[in-house]
């Protein structure tokens, strides 16, 4: 048991390799700390990178998956994004901040995507007014922006290494909303299909290792839902002017279980076993879960 | 008067009474039909046929058969005796009407008791079903709850298998690592002998051809490939800024669309709230709508404040005072106009007023005083009262230290104190 001195809001093992497998926390100070959990007390990197609690945290580069520097990102209350590498000490190599005099709203989550080789990378990220922004590591600049009218508490892509396939946000109000990353229209930007399940807030999404269309969402009313979306018979058509449009598809739920009176709020899957997962939540409960007959989906 | 039916015939044995009753043309339903153990009654209207039976008969099991214009009756007898005739003929008017009340109040009872033990028939209908389909249900239920503990069992056992298999797993690489090792230490001391005869590739800026040619030797576990895996990864991205807008949101709190309708309401209270009050203003009716809103009004100032026409900025800025007297801003912009149309004590007198309505001192009207104290202090400082002024110029650096033009001002007047004091 490890306790630090200020409580830590997220973590990831993203970043890192399988062998060294340091853990990346982000706390409510701002601090932004890579641990090696066999000598926990000295931080084997350590920044303060904001000024307000970084609220999510991700990781891309690590543990065999994608290729490229591993690099971390984080997004916190005072409105800006970060990306960092550890071995480049207290700055950070992306800095997406709101521009001078203008109000910052909290960013509640980041993810990473789009890391098929060395030079891409995208980082999405979600803030409490309902803006969706992806940024683009490689030009660094703001591909794609999108508000989905409540605030986003959840923003994952299918597959963090693979050329961007889908992007599922949550958000308050017990929506999620599915993009169709494969096509981008010039004014319209990516399809979308949306969902409203759960009645109330939609904390996290997660997609199953072994299987991308499958993802599982939970909610602020204890519960789980599995969906699975599916593809529709044409990904991307024509417009009007003869531009490329995407197409979204369609989710259907699969299964939903109620565990907890309490918002579950945090998920993840395994790796290595098929249907297994853990979730954490608000009544001071870890569960871990397994999930039967993902084979035949 | 009905018109009463004697055509009838009868014959009778020892259990029964068959009487047959012609009822030419007319239309005859069970409902005409009437009788109890004692009395029968047939009325079609108008026309009557009635009977005070001379002894009691069963009337459940007795029936009336409506054929071809006639009724046929058959009357089970309750006691088994032959009857001397069919009605009972020496009685009197009251003994009738006695007898043909009774009759209905009879019959009356009769009809409840049987509605009653419908309905409790009926209960019992119900609840029997009720238990069924409950039973149902349960089976179903617990054939589901079977299939999910069987479901659970399997899985069970197939993590332990898996968590097993994972064990042994690990304990194999562990021994074929220890074995390897050994091999691997040899291999990889030859080759870093090697890479140091190299010219050293820098970390900056990595050649992605250098990197390439140690990619060649395989990644293996142990620890000296660290060193070699670092050199391969690409070097760190240069730093950069993407600057980003937001949504605009006037709340600090996260967007949900349920409360937007609140949320506008709200606002276009606060909006509401901020015009005019006094309405009754008789000049005031003149005006557009829009004149009546002192942020119009404002922004009108401000405009004809930047075209330099500052008396017309002045008379907005009035007016917009009278409507609203508690925007700071406007009296911290009629200041500006008035050190601008040199009527320095007006601008002193507006400064002050914005400062007063500035309390309390917040980040958010740090700007707005850090104006209203260099306005003040320029219309002391034009006015000659070198002290006042310096002093406002000095809070205004207060409260914003970095404004250089202020500290330039500020050290000027302080010179000039020092030179009016050195004369004297």
């Amino acid at each position: 048991k490890i306790e630090k001195a200020k409580p830590l809001k997220c973590g990831t093992f993203g970043a890192t390799s399988l062998q060294q497998r340091y853990f990346a926390t982000g706390d409510f100070g701002g601090n932004l700390n890579i641990w090696n959990l066999e000598a926990p007390e000295i931080p084997v990197y350590s920044v303060k990178g904001h000024k307000e609690i970084i609220n999510s945290i991700d990781g891309v580069g690590g543990l065999g998956i994608g290729e490229g520097a591993p690099e971390i990102v984080t997004g916190s209350r005072d409105g800006t994004v970060k990306v960092w590498d550890p071995r480049q000490k207290d700055t950070p190599v992306a800095n997406m901040e709101p521009v001078q005099g203008e109000s910052k709203r909290d960013c509640w989550t980041v993810a990473f995507g789009n890391a098929y080789n060395q030079e891409e990378r995208v980082v999405c990220a979600g803030y409490d007014n309902g803006d969706i922004k992806l940024f683009d590591l490689k030009t660094m600049s703001l591909r794609w922006e999108t508000n989905i009218k409540n605030g986003v508490c959840s923003v994952e892509f299918d597959r963090k290494d693979v050329n961007m396939n889908k992007l599922v946000a949550t958000s308050l109000e017990g929506k999620f909303h599915v993009f169709d990353m494969r096509t981008q229209h010039p004014t319209k930007g990516f399809a979308s299909v949306s969902e409203k399940a759960q009645k109330s807030t939609i904390w996290q999404v997660r997609h199953l290792p072994q299987n991308r269309d499958i993802f599982m969402t939970s909610g602020g009313a204890g519960s789980l839902n599995l969906w699975k979306y599916e593809y529709p018979a044409q990904r991307s058509k024509k417009d009007s002017e003869g531009a490329e449009m995407g197409v979204a598809g369609s989710v259907s739920l699969l299964q939903n279980v109620t565990l907890s009176t309490q918002p579950i709020s945090s998920l993840d899957w395994s790796p290595d076993k098929k249907g297994l997962c853990v979730c954490g939540a608000f009544d001071q409960t870890v569960r871990v879960l397994i999930v039967t007959k993902l084979n035949k989906v | 008067m009905p018109v009463w039916l004697r055509e009838h015939r009868w014959r009778q044995t020892a259990d029964a009474v068959y009487l047959s009753l012609p009822v030419r043309g007319l239309r005859v339903t069970p409902a005409n039909i009437f009788c109890t153990d004692r009395y029968l009654k047939v009325s079609i209207p108008p026309f009557l046929f009635e009977a005070i039976l001379y002894a009691a008969i069963d009337d459940t099991n007795s029936t009336a058969k409506i054929g071809n214009g006639i009724i046929f009756f058959t009357l089970y007898k309750k006691e088994a005796a032959m009857w001397d005739s069919l009605t009972l003929v020496n009685a009197n008017k009251e003994k009738l009407q006695y007898l043909r009340e009774n009759a209905v109040l009879k019959a009356h009872e009769k009809a409840k008791e049987e509605a009653e033990a419908k309905k409790v028939t009926k209960q019992e209908h119900r609840k029997c079903a009720l238990e069924a389909t409950m039973k149902l249900e349960e089976a179903e239920r617990k054939r589901i709850e079977d299939l999910k503990e069987t479901e659970r069992q399997k899985v069970t056992k197939e993590l332990e298998l898996w968590k097993k298999q994972q064990e042994d797993a690990e304990k194999q690489k562990r021994v074929q690592k220890e074995g390897e090792l050994d091999q691997e230490v040899e291999q990889l001391k030859e080759k870093k002998k090697e890479k140091m005869n190299k010219t050293r590739i820098p970390n900056e800026g990595a050649s992605k051809t250098g990197l390439k040619a140690t990619k060649g030797c395989h990644g293996s576990h142990s620890m000296f490939s660290e060193n070699l895996k670092e050199e391969q990864l690409p070097a760190p991205r240069s730093a950069a800024t993407i600057k980003i807008n937001f949504t605009s949101r006037v709340f600090p709190t996260a967007l949900r669309e349920s409360r937007v309708a609140e949320e506008e309401e709200w606002l276009r209270k606060q909006a509401e709230a901020r015009r005019t009050l006094s309405a009754d203003l008789s000049e005031l009716e003149d005006l557009k709508e829009e004149e009546k809103n002192p942020d119009w009004l404002k922004d009108k100032g401000n405009k004809m404040f930047a075209m330099g026409n500052y008396l017309a900025a002045v008379n907005a800025y009035n007016l917009a005072v009278r409507l609203n007297s508690k925007l700071p801003l406007l009296y911290l912009n009629r200041a500006a106009c008035h050190l601008k149309l040199r009527n320095l004590h007006k601008a002193i007198e507006d400064s002050s007023k914005a400062l007063e309505l500035l309390t309390p001192p917040v980040p958010d009207n740090e700007n707005a005083r850090v104006k209203a104290y260099v306005r003040r202090g320029t219309a002391f400082c034009q006015l000659e009262l070198y002290t006042e002024g310096l002093q406002d110029y000095e809070a205004a650096l207060k409260i914003d230290p970095k404004r250089k033009t202020v500290e330039k001002d500020a050290e000027k007047i302080r010179h000039l104190i020092q030179g009016t004091m050195q004369d004297s």
